[in-house]
């Protein structure tokens, strides 16, 4: 297969015009194939999830509290315990991240200590959840001498900090120089410019690290184990054991019971829709840019 | 090389503007800048640099780029401390203080020593918060108070036709030299004595460029301007006085009139005229 060369010139390789075109042609289709992958493997877990969880989905569901096999029950409670310890772990986590992150941006800069807490919480960032939950469980389960659903909440708090602080660094990192300049050149101490101007200017941007880190925390199970391990009944103790839709899940789905599978999968479903809602919200939000 | 460097204010003595012809007397000095050296780490970017402020009127710096204008003006609000490894020696003397003292408290100096910057800059709040922001950071003002004082601002400024309607309305929304104009009434609203502009035009079309020189004119009326510009013609147009730096020194200052008809330095008549090298 040659390529259109009416309009070659003599003095130009036409082996060369050709190979290109080849790499061209098989760039662009591997890319395309990549994309394929990716969305097939979407599809068909959200397919799968509608499929299964949608014959579950009822009103015992919101307001029955988990129960036996073969008796009627819901997950009212783990939906409950979801929203509280996903709830205060973005109420713990993203003060904290954020204020990491205007340290990091604004005050720290360059320093020895700023690189120290920047390489930290990436680290953070990557580390596998469970090692949080055993942390936690060391920390605030072992000295205590129970589970707690305030235990799980630190834990995915943790987990949702460094994803704050993140964006909350990058995000003033685009505020221009003369902005900040503006304000100290009006008198400003550093703390009202940083607060009341570069924060406000970026505040869309710090808002979508603040949902991110929510619809990464809501889906975790394995901070939960060793923390808020779970509960049957209804329980809005901090206290006490605490349900959450994924252990509830992760409980369900390793059962025999068709009930409780059924549950399991309407439960899965509860906790994609959430995350697809939050990053929608994102979306929206980031697409209106700064009003 | 060591300039002479005439350091008595020079005043309005033959103003291009003939309504000010009038005005002889000396003008009081607003500030005045004695033997002054900037650094930029070990990088030398001022050269003992002397020169007067007079109360009231404007002073045009003008040179080529990187000559120091700008670097000075960061000098006169002390913004080059918000930079480790910049720093200045030598005076710099306002309402009978050296500014550059470590013990003076920089808020306060910033209140009394506004500054406008290249690029409009106007906060991410509503057009009467970014008045009012200045205005909230040194006074305790009642709700209506604050309503004449945003006001008044946006009137001195020639905005206030055009925004009264949607005061609350981002302020980003403007066009450019509406912003710019914005930016210039949030510093008067302070009620500084001196107004540092650095070159406050250069990003503006024409016709906005004409609205903030005829401002200027106004508000010379009432305090003291330090302006630093490119443009040549905006000098003559704007200053009263006109210092000229090359490379890190001040190589001349004088009446506006004398700078641009009689220059005594070469190199000053060699940038004015563009025959520079």
């Amino acid at each position: 297969m040659k390529a259109n060369n009416t309009l070659m010139r003599a003095d130009r390789s036409a082996s060369l015009l050709w190979r290109r075109h080849m790499c061209d042609r098989l760039a662009t289709g591997l890319s395309w194939l990549g994309m394929l992958i990716v969305v097939f493997m979407l599809g068909s877990i959200l397919w799968t999830l509608l499929k299964n969880g949608l014959a579950g989905l009822n009103v015992h569901l919101f307001t029955l509290s988990m129960a036996a096999p073969g008796q009627p029950g819901g997950l009212a409670n783990a939906i409950m315990g979801s929203l509280i310890q996903t709830g205060l772990a973005i109420l713990i986590g993203a003060p904290a991240g954020l204020m990491t992150g205007i340290y990091l941006a604004e005050y720290g800069a360059g320093s020895r200590m700023a690189r120290i807490v920047r390489f930290v919480s990436d680290m953070l960032l990557s580390a596998p959840s469970i090692l949080i939950g055993l942390f936690i469980y060391m920390m605030l389960v072992v000295p205590f001498g129970h589970f707690s659903g305030f235990s799980g909440a630190v834990a995915l708090a943790i987990l949702a900090m460094p994803i704050v602080v993140r964006t909350t660094e990058d995000m003033l990192r685009l505020v221009p120089v003369a902005m900040r300049e503006a304000g100290i050149a009006l008198g400003a101490p550093k703390w009202r410019v940083i607060l009341f101007i570069c924060v406000r200017a970026v505040r869309a941007g710090i808002m979508t690290g603040v949902l991110l880190s929510i619809a990464r925390v809501a889906g975790e199970t394995a901070p939960l184990l060793f923390t808020s391990l779970g509960n049957s009944e209804w329980s809005l103790d901090l206290g006490r054991p605490m349900a959450s839709l994924p252990v509830a899940i992760y409980q369900y789905a390793g059962s025999a019971y068709q009930d409780w599978m059924q549950q399991a999968w309407t439960g899965a479903l509860l906790v994609t829709l959430g995350v697809l809602i939050i990053n929608i919200v994102v979306r929206v939000g980031t697409r209106g840019g700064r009003s | 090389m060591s300039i002479e460097v005439p350091v008595k204010a020079t005043g309005m003595t033959q103003p291009l503007d003939s309504t000010a012809a009038s005005r002889d007397v000396q003008s009081p000095v607003a500030m005045q800048v004695r033997g002054l050296n900037f650094y930029y780490g070990t990088s030398h970017a001022l050269h003992d640099i002397s020169l007067d402020f007079p109360e009231r009127s404007v002073t045009g710096m003008i040179g080529p780029s990187g000559c120091g204008k700008s670097t000075l003006l960061r000098v006169l609000n002390r913004m080059y401390d918000l930079y480790p490894g910049q720093r200045a020696t030598g005076e710099v003397i306002f309402d009978k203080q050296n500014i550059l003292n470590s013990g003076v408290d920089l808020n306060v100096l910033r209140s009394r020593i506004g500054m406008v910057f290249q690029k409009p800059t106007p906060f991410p709040m509503s057009i009467y918060d970014n008045i009012a922001f200045g205005i909230r950071l040194h006074e305790r003002v009642s709700r209506s108070e604050m309503d004449g004082r945003v006001e008044d601002a946006l009137r001195r400024v020639a905005l206030w036709s055009e925004v009264q309607d949607r005061l609350s309305a981002s302020a980003t929304a403007l066009s450019g030299g509406q912003q710019q104009r914005l930016c210039i009434a949030r510093t008067i609203a302070v009620r500084p004595e001196v107004i540092l502009l650095d070159e406050p035009t250069s990003a503006l079309d024409p016709v906005s460029t004409a609205r903030i020189e005829e401002l200027l004119d106004e508000l010379k009326t009432e305090f003291t301007i330090a302006i630093v510009t490119h443009n040549m013609q905006q000098a003559a147009r704007c200053a009263d006085q006109v210092a000229f730096f090359y490379m890190g020194r001040l190589i001349e200052v004088d009446s506006t009139a004398r700078m641009f008809t009689t220059p005594r330095e070469q190199q000053t008549q060699d940038y004015i005229t563009g025959r520079f090298g």
